[in-house]
């Protein structure tokens, strides 16, 4: 669970560092994207894990889609410019929660069989569902390769660089806009994965975004924003510890355990575990 | 040049009143329960964001958790009336000190941080508050409490006849909060809270103390939202923690600061006065359906106003002598 | 006669590096003190030290015959210390003189006498015409000049200027230069750091050279500017030929 976390964390994480801007939507990106798996299993029978790819690809489209016509804009406002993102970035949570509701209705929806659904598995007798498994290692596999993409490939140093100084980089011939819609593809696509794989074991409903968004930003945080080593550790921890008090604490209070991590961190650590200045 | 100064913030003074004595008017034409109804949450979200604006646009320190003291001030005052019998009145302003002092208490740690983590630390206590209560048996757990009603009474605050006397303490806590802060702001605190939001060093070497601007803002503004807990626990005459502690508490004070000019003394008064009508009666209308229009119509507004209007609507109305001419 | 500040034995270190080394300066009544040395000389440092910005890691600061070492800014600017910024920390969203009513607090806790104070300061600095505009439509000179208003309305004994004249065109230096003596005929004493050599020289009663974090030179500007030690401090620096 942990590592799903980090996974949806990642893509939060990955905006924020290139451009200072936190989505306040990212749970309804997560949402879309456990719909959209629901639905190419409902009418195409595309089992979820098959289609994570289309849409994680659906989801980079939507996220570069969103950037350019609404983030372009709340980014040059000149004044409250924090509050122009944080409100944008939340009427676009509040759209998209309104027209999930409207075309899908509210009710809950799940995947009700599919290759991984129920299966365990044993290693070394201790079972394991398979789909957390599976998901565990999507993420791990889907980690690397951002890893190796940012560090490794022309347009991952484009990124890194028009995070470090867009102006500069405009100097070199890089358009700022399309790496930063890039980026938001990229991040909405780690959602879309990680809500594919989610579809399989979460119930589906358009609200469902709302209760994994605030684990993400905590997860963020407790990274430090804009490291993506920092959201993938983030991710660990808070699923450890929602495994831990989920021993001590009755289950309806097992966020508070998550809670009271992020709480004590960032007062230890104002900038997080792993954040710079 | 400061004769300027004073007419203008009499010329507030004398606006508000007359705003004031309208609204007082109202209800002698509107008879019509919902739109009483409307009229009410409007003046409550008025006076509850003018609280907020304080801590989070006059002082700088964004606060997207003050459905906490909402809460607080609601559970304080039911809490004391249906286990100890103390009449919602003392119950009130018990609520008031209870939130300001755990406002400041938490003020301690969390003023230390910065942007986005203190934005998120404020949600994230919000949402400790709610899950507590929703564990916390004597105080109802997720049942909430149920206000035993019988009969109008002053006494009591509770009334099954008539909305009015609601109608009277809501249009009364949004007065208090806009004198408080009209009174604030040409007060040392409000000068110093200003100098916080824009510039903390600097403030700090003009011999302001920083940390208690913060603390005092904190105080007076959870002081005023728990009171609006405590009035709104007594109007609908139940609750259980989603219904007083949830998120949405924490962004519809926001919002009508935000919308109408966050900072400003005019501000949440005109982004309630817009913002809470159309909420309801797009909820009114098609909420029902449970098709998530009234999301999408509040949703599609909250997109186009902060991105067309940064420093909110009240940036409309005011003349371009900021820029200023130079003699 | 006792010195308003003085700084004993001060060192500063910054994890290995060593920014200040036992580093005793002393300002006394009524003077214009500038403080100088190349980039990198532990200037800003000291005068960060003095302002009350973080604590020294050795060494005691005297003020006004009071230990100050480990009191916060806020209350060194209750005591008498006013401060500008190298990059200027207007507070942007608030009019010239509400920036200035800001520091007139300090002494004026009943807002008519800050606001009349306030307007006093902007008449001495002459920046009583942009009284309520905006800070952030000011142009830079104006902005340092509001910086220095600002801090001159707490009331100071002492008055810390970190660069204000660096960056200004000839005649707003000029300007500027005429202020500070101004604003010394008032009665408050001066502790300028200034990069450029040729402009504060002419202004101040004495200098104190920083080098690599240790007071390398200190007297009259006339000598300071003909010692070797600091020709040879500045030596590449285009100023040092100048002077």
């Amino acid at each position: 669970m942990g590592l799903l976390y980090g996974l949806i964390a990642v893509g939060l994480a990955l905006i924020f560092g290139l451009m200072d801007v936190t989505n306040f939507a990212h749970g309804e990106f997560l949402m879309i994207a456990m719909y959209r798996s629901f639905f190419l299993f409902a009418f195409f029978a595309i089992d979820p894990l098959l289609s994570a790819p289309l849409v994680a690809a659906a989801l980079f489209i939507f996220g570069a889609v969103v950037y350019l016509l609404l983030v372009r804009f709340a980014m040059r406002a000149k004044a409250n410019a924090g509050m122009v993102q944080i409100f944008t970035t939340f009427g676009l949570a509040i759209v998209m929660r309104g027209l999930a509701q409207y075309f899908f209705t509210p009710d809950y929806r799940s995947i009700p069989q599919s290759w991984l659904g129920g299966k365990t598995i044993s290693i070394a007798g201790i079972f394991l569902p398979e789909p957390q498994l599976v998901g565990a290692l999507v993420s791990i596999a889907a980690f690397a390769g951002l890893y190796i993409f940012i560090h490794r490939t022309d347009f991952g140093r484009a990124i890194e660089a028009t995070r470090e100084d867009p102006g500069a980089v405009a100097l070199v011939g890089i358009d700022k806009n399309r790496v930063f819609a890039f980026g938001w593809g990229l991040g909405a696509a780690l959602v879309g994965l990680a809500g594919a794989i989610m579809a399989v074991f979460f119930y589906i409903y358009p609200d469902v975004g709302a209760s994994f968004a605030l684990i993400a930003y905590v997860t963020v945080a407790l990274g430090g924003f804009g490291s993506v080593f920092g959201a993938f550790a983030g991710g660990i921890i808070v699923g450890l510890v929602e495994a831990v008090t989920a021993l001590v604490l009755p289950p309806s209070l097992k966020s508070v355990g998550i809670y009271s991590v992020y709480l004590l961190v960032v007062f230890i650590r104002p900038r997080g575990l792993f954040g710079s200045i | 040049m400061d004769k300027d100064f004073t007419a203008r913030r009499r010329r507030d003074l004398i606006i508000a009143a007359l705003l004031a004595l309208i609204a007082a008017l109202t209800p002698l034409f509107v008879k019509d329960v919902v739109v009483q109804n409307i009229l009410i949450l409007t003046l409550m979200y008025a006076g509850l964001s003018q609280s907020w604006n304080i801590l989070s646009g006059y002082c700088g320190q964004i606060s997207l958790g003050h459905a906490l003291y909402f809460g607080l001030g609601a559970y304080t005052t039911e809490l004391l009336f249906t286990k100890f019998g103390v009449l919602p009145w003392f119950g009130m302003l018990a609520g008031g000190v209870v939130s300001a002092l755990i406002a400041m208490g938490l003020g301690y740690p969390f003023f230390r941080l910065r942007g986005h983590y203190f934005v998120i630390a404020t949600i994230v206590i919000a949402e400790i508050g709610l899950l507590l209560f929703h564990n916390w048996e004597w105080a109802g757990a997720a049942m909430g409490i149920t206000i035993p009603i019988r009969g109008d009474s002053w006494l009591k605050f509770q009334f099954l006849r008539t909305k009015l006397p609601y109608f009277y303490f809501a249009l009364a806590l949004c007065c208090l909060a806009w004198f408080v802060t009209w009174w604030l702001e040409n007060s040392k605190w409000g000068f110093w809270w200003r100098a916080v939001k824009d510039n903390p060093e600097a403030a700090e070497s003009l011999g302001v103390d920083v940390f208690n601007s913060k603390m005092g803002a904190a105080a007076v503004s959870a002081f005023l939202v728990a009171v609006g807990g405590s009035f709104y626990a007594q109007f609908v005459s139940y609750i259980d923690p989603e219904s007083v502690m949830g998120f949405q508490f924490s962004l519809l004070m926001a919002l009508p600061a935000v919308l109408g000019g966050i900072g400003t003394l005019w501000g949440p008064v005109l982004g309630a006065a817009i913002l809470i009508p159309l909420t309801e009666l797009t909820r009114f209308k098609f909420g029902g359906s449970g098709r998530g229009i009234d999301l999408i119509v509040y949703g599609t507004l909250i997109v186009l106003i902060s991105l067309a209007l940064p420093r909110g609507l009240l940036s409309l109305f005011s003349r371009p002598k900021r820029t200023g001419a130079v003699r | 006669m006792s010195a308003l500040l003085e700084t004993r034995g001060v060192w500063q270190r910054f994890g290995g590096l060593v920014a200040n080394s036992d580093v005793s300066i002393s300002v006394g009544r009524g003077e214009i003190v500038g403080l100088i040395g190349p980039n990198g000389a532990g200037k800003s440092t000291l005068f960060n030290l003095i302002a009350g910005v973080l604590p020294p890691t050795q060494g005691s600061i005297w003020f006004d015959g009071e230990d100050v070492t480990n009191l916060p800014a806020a209350q060194r600017c209750q005591r008498g210390i006013g401060r500008t910024f190298q990059v200027v920390k207007s507070f942007e969203t608030m009019t010239v003189i509400d920036n200035v009513i800001v520091g007139a607090l300090v002494r004026n806790t009943v807002m008519k006498e800050a606001r009349r104070k306030a307007r006093e300061v902007l008449e001495f600095t002459g920046l009583a015409a942009r009284a309520d505009v905006l800070a952030s439509d000011l142009v830079p000179a104006e902005k340092r000049r509001l910086e220095v208003a600002r801090a001159l309305a707490t009331g100071p004994k002492l008055l810390l200027l970190d660069e204000v004249l660096t960056g200004l065109t000839p005649t707003e230096a000029q300007t500027g230069v005429a202020l500070v003596r101004k604003v010394r005929d008032a009665g408050i004493t001066v502790l300028m750091v200034e990069h450029v050599m040729e402009i504060v020289m002419p202004l101040v009663d004495r200098a104190i050279v920083l080098d690599l974090g240790k007071v390398l030179v200190e007297g009259k500007p006339a000598d300071v500017v003909r010692d070797p030690k600091v020709i040879k401090a500045y030596l590449g620096d285009r100023h040092a030929v100048g002077a």
